[in-house]
């Protein structure tokens, strides 16, 4: 995949722009989903002081990914950029058990958000490629995913080192940008 | 209390540039300089095998000491002076403390319509201007040379 080919499939007729944002806890992976995403190396991600932006035009349509650092310092800045969002994609590493709790509390925060109120939620369950990753299944019983009732959520497990699975959250992706409301 | 300009400016630093196959993600070209260095115009030598991309990726990474509430960057692609394409971009909110990374891919013109790298060479400049809400906080020019 190239981001070509990412705005290909994501371009709807009803918006003229998409806005995708990319959080979860450091070390989540989510540099790694965002440049694997542009047919990037991945071999050498650093974690991020900031944010990364990857913006597409192609024939008048505008997609812009939004990822944003996840460090506990970094994170009371997440809520400059929930703005205008259409999709939230919450990254989780499904071979850090131990932090599961924390990376469930910051989720439940970001859906009471009144700004993301409705948006729709892609959840990739990352780092299948490891060993001690627990399956996707057991991470959305474990974060009560089936309770979510005001957005169309979905959880994808991937391995954003190896791109396994990161297509298929991006088909869901297109089925649900230009349809929400 | 906001920043005042001065010390905006004064912890802006744009840290490098970089050029892309899109298709791919390989880098074509990457700065080796300080490209913030002031009132300093800055050259890259360009593989001219860019010029077949499909599309090509444009990626800047700067840091910036004070918070600032409205960002945005006016990046032109200058051909002897006509500008050839422009993006304006709105950031919004940077971090203090935060080194960040913008890129953009756009689609390149139909190969009929490419001039040759003889005649872009030297005379295309991609400039980047900086701006917190009006404040020029930062520019850049970097003059492309197709080798």
């Amino acid at each position: 995949m190239g981001l070509l080919d990412l705005i290909r499939k994501l371009k709807s007729s009803q918006d003229k722009e998409l806005r995708i944002l990319l959080l979860g806890l450091d070390n989540a992976g989510k540099t790694t989903l965002l440049k694997k995403l542009a047919s990037e190396d991945v071999s050498h991600i650093t974690p991020t002081q900031g944010f990364n932006i990857k913006s597409v035009v192609s024939s008048g349509f505008k997609l812009n990914v939004w990822d944003i650092g996840g460090q506990r310092k970094i994170r009371p800045y997440w809520r400059n950029y929930f703005e205008n969002t259409d999709v939230l994609i919450y990254v989780i590493d499904s071979a850090d058990q131990k932090r599961f709790e924390e990376t469930g509390l910051e989720l439940s925060e970001l859906l009471e958000e009144p700004k993301l109120q409705g948006v729709p939620l892609l959840i990739y369950a990352n780092k299948q490629d490891l060993l001690q990753a627990a399956q996707a299944s057991e991470i959305a019983r474990g974060l009560s995913l089936d309770t979510i009732r005001d957005r169309k959520w979905h959880i994808q497990a991937c391995s954003a080192q190896s791109g396994e699975g990161i297509k298929e959250g991006i088909d869901w992706m297109s089925t649900v940008v230009g349809k929400k409301k | 209390m906001p920043a005042k300009a001065e010390d905006i400016m004064k912890g802006f630093k744009l840290n490098w540039m970089n050029l892309r196959d899109a298709d791919n993600g390989k880098i074509l070209w990457q700065s080796s300089d300080d490209l913030s260095a002031p009132g300093q115009d800055h050259e890259a030598r360009v593989p001219k095998k860019i010029l077949k991309c499909r599309a090509v990726s444009r990626e800047i990474n700067f840091s910036s000491k004070e918070a600032m509430d409205k960002f945005r960057l006016e990046q032109r692609v200058l051909f002897k002076g006509k500008c050839l394409e422009e993006w304006f971009f709105e950031f919004g909110f940077v971090i203090p403390g935060s080194t960040n990374t913008w890129q953009s891919v756009i689609e390149a013109a139909p190969e009929s319509q490419m001039m040759p790298a003889n005649v872009l060479t030297g005379n295309v400049i991609i400039e980047t201007h900086f701006f917190d809400g009006d404040l020029l906080v930062s520019k850049s020019k970097v003059k492309i040379f197709y080798v």
